[in-house]
C-alpha cells in the first residue's frame, strides 16, 4: 500500500518535471513568433521605448496596412500583396504538378514494376541530396533556353524538378505498403492502369497526400535562393520581397511594417500546419492502409 | 474435353522453379482444391489461372480454349484473395459493383445485380458501409460478393478463410460449400488446411514443392494416398506411420511389427501381388487411427479384423473419441477408441487393425506399393458427383480377399 502510493508519487513527480522541461521549449520557440505578432501591432515609438515583450499600449492595424499595400521595396511602394499573390501563382501548380507526378512515380516503380526499376529510384532518390547551390547555374541557363527566366513560371518548373525527387521518395515508399492485391484484384475486374491509380491507389492515399502537400508547399513557399536567382522585380516571390522590403528601408527601420510583413509572409504554412497537421503525424507514422 | 485443364504447366521466377509440370483437369461444377504445405506453389499455380501470372511453359485451356494469353479481365474468371483485396475506399456496394462498372454495364442492371448478390450473401444492410466498417467475417462476404456478381466460368479462391478465427472458419466453410451446391460453379480453391479440402472438395490436388502428388476424390486421397507425404499430409490426427518387415507366415503373407512385448503380425490383405516382390524386406505400414479400434467398436462388416494386445502409454479422451497411444514398431501410434472406455496408461489392452485399410510404402522413394496404377485423373472425374466413390474401394479389397 505505502509503496503504491511511493510509486505513485514518484510517478506525478516524474510527470511535473516532463512538463516543466516540455513547457521551458515551448516557450523558447513561440518566444520570436510572440515577439513578431506584438511588435507588428505597435507604433513605432512604442517600439523605441524599448521592451520588447510588453503588449501594445495602444493597438494598431496600421503597420499591417502598410506592409500590404503602401509599403515601398524598391522603388514601387505598394506593399508586399503582389508578391504574395506571386508566391502563390508559384506555389499552387508547383505543389500540385510535383506531387501528381511523385505519386505516379510511386505507383509505376511499386505496382507496374520493370526492369532496373530500383536503378531508376535509386537516380530519382539522389536528386533529394544535391545541394540548391550546384543546380543554379545550369538552371538558370535551361530557363533561358526555355524563355521562361525571370518569370514565375520558370520558377514553377525549376520546383517541380526539385521537388519530384521528395515526392516519389513519399509515394514510392507509401504504395510500398499498399498491398498487391489490391491491384490484382482490379485488374481481374477489368480495371486499367490509370483507372487502378486514379479509383483505386489515389482515393486510398490521403495521408501521403497530405505529407507531400505540407512539405512541398512549405519548400517552395518558404525558398528564397532560387526565388532570388531566377526572378527579379515584380516576378518576385515574397520571401524575396521581405528581404528587399527590410533592405530598402532608409532612414529609421519600421520595425512593426518589416514584421507585419514578415506575418503575412508565414501565415500560409501556418495556416497548412493548422488545417493539416494532423493528419501529417498520422500520415507520417502509418505506413500501411488497412481495410 | 474438360472443363479447366491445366497441362504440364511450369513456373519459374529467375532461376526458381516453382511449378514443375502440372497437370490437373476437372470438368464443369467441379470443386477442385489444391492443398499443400505453405511455400509449394499453390497461389502461383491460381494467378497463373487467372493471368496475374505469366505461364513460363505448358497450357491453360477453358472450355477447350487456349487461355495462356488471354488478358486476366477477359477470361471470365473471378478471384477471392487472401487479404479479401476490398477497394479501401469505396463502399461495398461500390465493391461489389466495380467489376461491373469497369465492364460498362449500365447503371440500373448493375445495382439490381449487386441487390441480388447482397441478398444471397446476406450483406443487403452493409452496401453503404466502407470496408474499414466490417468485421473480418463481412468482409469475406463482400469479396465474395465481388467474385459472385460477374457469374464467372471458373471462381478462383485464395486461402479466403485463413484470416477469419477458428468458429467464423467452420461457418464460412459451411457457407462456401452450400453456395457451390446451389449455384453448381466451377470452383478452384487453395488452402493449406487438409480439413478443408477434405470438406469442400469434389477433387483434391496435393501438391508439394511445385508438383502434384496426388488428385483424385477427398475419400480416395485420404484412403489410398500415393506416397508417404500425401499420407502424412492428409487426414488428423495423422496416419500412423510404422516401419514393419515382410514375411511368410504359416503360408500368408505377413507384416510383422516390433512391439515390446513381443511382435504383431498383421496378415497383408491390400496390394498382395504388389507386396509378395517386397518378402523379407522392410515397408513402411500406414493405418490410419479409426482402423485401430477396440475390439468392440470394430467394423467386421466391411473390415479385416485381426487383435493383438499392447500397452496403453497415454490416454487423450476428445469427447466424441478416446485416442488411445500406444508402442509399435518403434514409434507412438494413435488408436481410435470407444469414448468411455475403461481404459488408463500402464494398462494392456487388445488392440483391433483392419488389415483391409493397411497401406505400405516404399522407405526409399517414398512411394505407394500397390497392385495396379490408381485411376486417372480423366477416369475418375466422371464418377466425380458420388462423393461416396470409397464404398467400391472397399468392396474390391475385400473381393480380393475372399
Ligand atoms: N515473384 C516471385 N519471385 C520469386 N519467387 C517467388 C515469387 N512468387 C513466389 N515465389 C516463390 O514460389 C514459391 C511458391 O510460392 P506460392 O505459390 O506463394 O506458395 P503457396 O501459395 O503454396 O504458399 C515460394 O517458394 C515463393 O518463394
Ligand atoms: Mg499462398
Amino acid at each position: 500500500m505505502s509503496a503504491g502510493a511511493t510509486v505513485a508519487r514518484r510517478n506525478t513527480l516524474g510527470r511535473a518535471l516532463l512538463y516543466a522541461v516540455l513547457a521551458v521549449f515551448a516557450i523558447l520557440y513561440l518566444m520570436p513568433l510572440y515577439v513578431m505578432l506584438v511588435t507588428s501591432f505597435k507604433p513605432l515609438e512604442e517600439i523605441h521605448q524599448g521592451n520588447m515583450l510588453a503588449l501594445p499600449d495602444t493597438w494598431t492595424f496600421a503597420p499591417w496596412r502598410e506592409a500590404w499595400g503602401s509599403a515601398c521595396i524598391g522603388l514601387e511602394c505598394s506593399g508586399v500583396h503582389g508578391y504574395f499573390f506571386n508566391s502563390i501563382k508559384i506555389v499552387v501548380p508547383a505543389v500540385l504538378i510535383s506531387g501528381l507526378l511523385g505519386a505516379f512515380n510511386g505507383y509505376v516503380l511499386t505496382k507496374w514494376r520493370f526492369r532496373g526499376h530500383k536503378i531508376v529510384f535509386g537516380l530519382i532518390l539522389f536528386s533529394c541530396f544535391i545541394p540548391f547551390q550546384i543546380i543554379l547555374l545550369p538552371m538558370a541557363r535551361v530557363l533561358g533556353i526555355l524563355h521562361i527566366a525571370n518569370s514565375t513560371t520558370g520558377l514553377v518548373l525549376v520546383h517541380i524538378v526539385y521537388g519530384i525527387g521528395f515526392t516519389t521518395l513519399f509515394f514510392r515508399n507509401f504504395y510500398e505498403s499498399f498491398p498487391d492485391e489490391l491491384v490484382r484484384a482490379a485488374k481481374l475486374d477489368g480495371a486499367g492502369f490509370f483507372t487502378i491509380f486514379f479509383r483505386i491507389l489515389l482515393p486510398a492515399s490521403v495521408p501521403i497526400i497530405v505529407v507531400t502537400i505540407i512539405w512541398q508547399f512549405t519548400n517552395v513557399w518558404n525558398d528564397f535562393l532560387f526565388g532570388v536567382s531566377f526572378t527579379s522585380g515584380d516576378s518576385a516571390p515574397i520571401t524575396v520581397a521581405l528581404n528587399n522590403l527590410v533592405n530598402s528601408s532608409t532612414g529609421v527601420k519600421a520595425y512593426n511594417v518589416n514584421m507585419a510583413a514578415a506575418m503575412v509572409a508565414a501565415v500560409p504554412t501556418l495556416i497548412v500546419y493548422i488545417l493539416a497537421g494532423k493528419y501529417f503525424l498520422r500520415g507520417l507514422m502509418s505506413g500501411s492502409v488497412k481495410g | 474435353m474438360s472443363f479447366l485443364h491445366i497441362h504440364n504447366v511450369h513456373k519459374r521466377f529467375g532461376d526458381t522453379h516453382v511449378l514443375k509440370g502440372i497437370d490437373i483437369a476437372i470438368e464443369k461444377g467441379d470443386f477442385l482444391v489444391l492443398v499443400g504445405p505453405s511455400g509449394c506453389g499453390k497461389s502461383t499455380l491460381l494467378n497463373m489461372i487467372a493471368g496475374l501470372d505469366a505461364i513460363s511453359e505448358g497450357e491453360l485451356l477453358l472450355n477447350g480454349e487456349r487461355i495462356n494469353d488471354v488478358h486476366p479481365s477477359r477470361r471470365d474468371i473471378a478471384m477471392v484473395f487472401q487479404s479479401y483485396a476490398l477497394y479501401p475506399s469505396m463502399t461495398v456496394a461500390g465493391n461489389i459493383g466495380f467489376g461491373l462498372e469497369m465492364r460498362k454495364v449500365a447503371k440500373a442492371r448493375r445495382r439490381e445485380a449487386i441487390q441480388r448478390a447482397a441478398e444471397l450473401l446476406q450483406i443487403e444492410n452493409l452496401l453503404d458501409r466502407k470496408p474499414a466498417q466490417l468485421s473480418g467475417g463481412q468482409r469475406q462476404r463482400v469479396a465474395m460478393g465481388r467474385a459472385l456478381v460477374r457469374e464467372p466460368q471458373l471462381f478462383l479462391f485464395d486461402e479466403p478463410l485463413s484470416n477469419l478465427d477458428a468458429k467464423l472458419r467452420v461457418d464460412m466453410r459451411t457457407e462456401i460449400k452450400q453456395l457451390h451446391q446451389r449455384l453448381g460453379t466451377t470452383i478452384v480453391y487453395v488452402t493449406h488446411d487438409q480439413i478443408e479440402a477434405m470438406t469442400l472438395a469434389t477433387r483434391i490436388a496435393v501438391m508439394r514443392g511445385g508438383e502434384l502428388q496426388q488428385l483424385g476424390t477427398p475419400q480416395a486421397v485420404y484412403d489410398d494416398p500415393n506416397n508417404l507425404f500425401v499420407a502424412g499430409f492428409m487426414g488428423s490426427p495423422s496416419m500412423n506411420l510404422v516401419t514393419a518387415r515382410i514375411t511368410r507366415h504359416e503360408g500368408r503373407l505377413v507384416a510383422r511389427i516390433a512391439a515390446p512385448a513381443g511382435d504383431v503380425t498383421l496378415p497383408i490383405v491390400r496390394d498382395r501381388a504388389a507386396l509378395e516382390a517386397w518378402c523379407d524386406r522392410d515397408v513402411m505400414l500406414g493405418l490410419r487411427p479409426e482402423a485401430i479400434t477396440d475390439p468392440a467398436s470394430a467394423n467386421r462388416e466391411d473390415g479385416d479384423i485381426h487383435e493383438a494386445t499392447l500397452e496403453i502409454a497415454l490416454v487423450e479422451p476428445t469427447g466424441a473419441d478416446l485416442y488411445v497411444v500406444t508402442q509399435l514398431g518403434g514409434r507412438s501410434i494413435n488408436a481410435r477408441m470407444r469414448p468411455g472406455a475403461p481404459l488408463s496408461p500402464g494398462q494392456s489392452t487388445r488392440f483391433a487393425f483392419d488389415v483391409s485399410r493397411m497401406v505400405a510404402f516404399d522407405p526409399e522413394t517414398e512411394a505407394r506399393i500397390r497392385d495396379e496404377v490408381p485411376a486417372t485423373p480423366d477416369e475418375a472425374s466422371t464418377g466425380h458427383a458420388d462423393s461416396t466413390g470409397n464404398a467400391d474401394s472397399t468392396g474390391n479389397i475385400l473381393g480380393q480377399n475372399a
